[in-house]
């Protein structure tokens, strides 16, 4: 209760012009989206990038937010909707890079994307993450949310029907596929060449 | 795989609100079905190694400081002018004050428009006659005060004058009458001395005569007995 009535308070002077308090704000928040970037996008480079939009998109929008909901929801709408942009804007480069790879639309073209770090970011980088990382790499976006809102933002599946514009049902599918398919991609991991 | 019912065993299992009788019956499935369980299992073994995932600490950047404190800075400007119609009502409200407090009459007579501040017009004149009086009572009261204080002052310098005058004529007097006393003195003295010494003259010239004259009788005696 504390945390939401300190939110409100940091929005309402950074509506006020404290920059103070804005970057209290986002130091709030900041570590949440850029991990979910990370595990959606794949590599530091883009999660970056997708947290510069999503704080973007928080300042652009502050003023309307009204405050009837929790300010920590208002704004992973915000990232969620944001990722899904990045990795569309993504896919369109790819794809106009390496016309060839068309023909591969299950997410493995996002594969390379997990390997592409830089040394002195990598060493960040604990082994579970990447690995993490590597799996969440074989599935399609829309899996992959559904994934990162249940198991990471422990939201309900009629949250995230809410969020994503689908049934219920539709949710629980694509999470039950996801985990299925990580099953696959993990068991095949195991398996000595 | 060949169960039926996995697919949909999964799901319900994942379900954020199953009935206490489903999972009820759900468990008694999967303890009778290896497949289900195996399934399960599978994914509880994926889930969990995706939870392994440990918070990473975000690169540097600016939070969007920067661009937050430029676009704060010309809004402001860009609102100057509704900044300064937002103080009106404050200034309003202040002027209004000022009147109530310094009590102002405004007066439109044929001479024109006048402000004058306490009550009426007549009073501003009567409070400048009244200063002009009492700062004439003042002033006069002041230099009788500075004359009285400055005779006070010179009869006291005068007296403790004459005082040290008489004073010292005292002294001098008291002085020139012992000096005249021990002339006086002196010569009281010096007169009986000196009238000793003529006695003792005269004295001893009586002796003379009268060793002479026994001397002269004697001689005489002698002369007689020869």
């Amino acid at each position: 209760m504390a945390l939401i009535n300190e939110d409100e308070a940091l929005i309402a002077a950074a509506l006020n012009g404290s920059a103070f308090a804005w970057e209290k704000l986002v130091k709030r928040y900041e570590s949440r989206v850029y991990n979910q970037g990370l595990r959606l996008m794949g590599n530091p480079a883009d999660a970056m990038d997708l947290c510069q939009e999503v704080f973007l998109g928080v300042y652009r929008n502050l003023h309307r937010f009204r405050g009837d909901a929790k300010f920590s929801s208002w704004l992973f709408r915000i990232a969620h909707n944001k990722s899904v942009d990045l990795n569309r804007r993504k896919r369109l480069m790819m794809v106009q890079a390496k016309p060839w790879s068309q023909e591969e639309d299950d997410g493995l073209d996002m594969y390379p994307a997990a390997t592409g770090f830089e040394p002195d970011e990598k060493l960040d980088q604990s082994q579970a993450n990447t690995q993490v990382m590597t799996m969440l790499a074989q599935l399609p976006m829309d899996q992959r949310l559904i994934v990162e809102l249940k198991i990471y933002q422990s939201l309900t599946f009629e949250e995230i029907a809410d969020m994503q514009d689908i049934s219920t049902n539709t949710a629980k599918t694509r999470f039950y596929t996801a985990l299925k398919k990580l099953k696959v991609v993990s068991e095949k991991d195991h398996v000595l060449p | 795989m060949s169960c039926p019912k996995t697919q949909h065993v999964m799901l319900e299992y994942f379900s954020d609100d199953l009935a206490p009788l489903m999972r009820e019956e759900m468990e008694k499935h999967l303890a009778s079905c290896a497949e289900c369980n195996q399934e399960l299992e599978s994914l509880l073994m994926t889930k969990s190694s995706l939870e392994a995932w440990q918070e990473q600490r975000v690169p540097h950047w600016d939070r969007g400081v920067e661009l937050f404190s430029r676009e704060h800075r010309t809004s402001k400007t860009g609102n100057a002018s509704w900044d300064i119609w937002q103080w009106i009502p404050t200034a309003a409200s202040f002027a209004m004050l000022c009147v109530l407090l310094l009590n102002v009459n405004f007066s439109t007579t044929e001479q024109g428009f006048s402000i004058s501040f306490n009550s009426g017009a007549n009073a501003q004149s009567d409070v400048t006659e009244m200063l002009a009086s009492f700062e004439g009572a003042q002033q006069l009261e002041m230099n009788q005060a500075i004359e009285r204080m400055e005779d006070r002052q010179d009869g006291n310098n005068l007296r403790m004058m004459q005082a040290m005058l008489e004073q010292n004529q005292q002294a001098t007097a008291e002085n020139l009458e012992q000096i005249y006393a021990y002339f006086e003195q002196q010569r009281i003295l010096d007169l009986q001395d000196m009238r000793v010494g003529y006695q003792q003259l005269v004295d001893s010239d009586y002796e003379t005569i009268r060793s002479l004259q026994q001397l002269a009788s004697f001689v005489s005696f002698q002369d007689d007995v020869r």
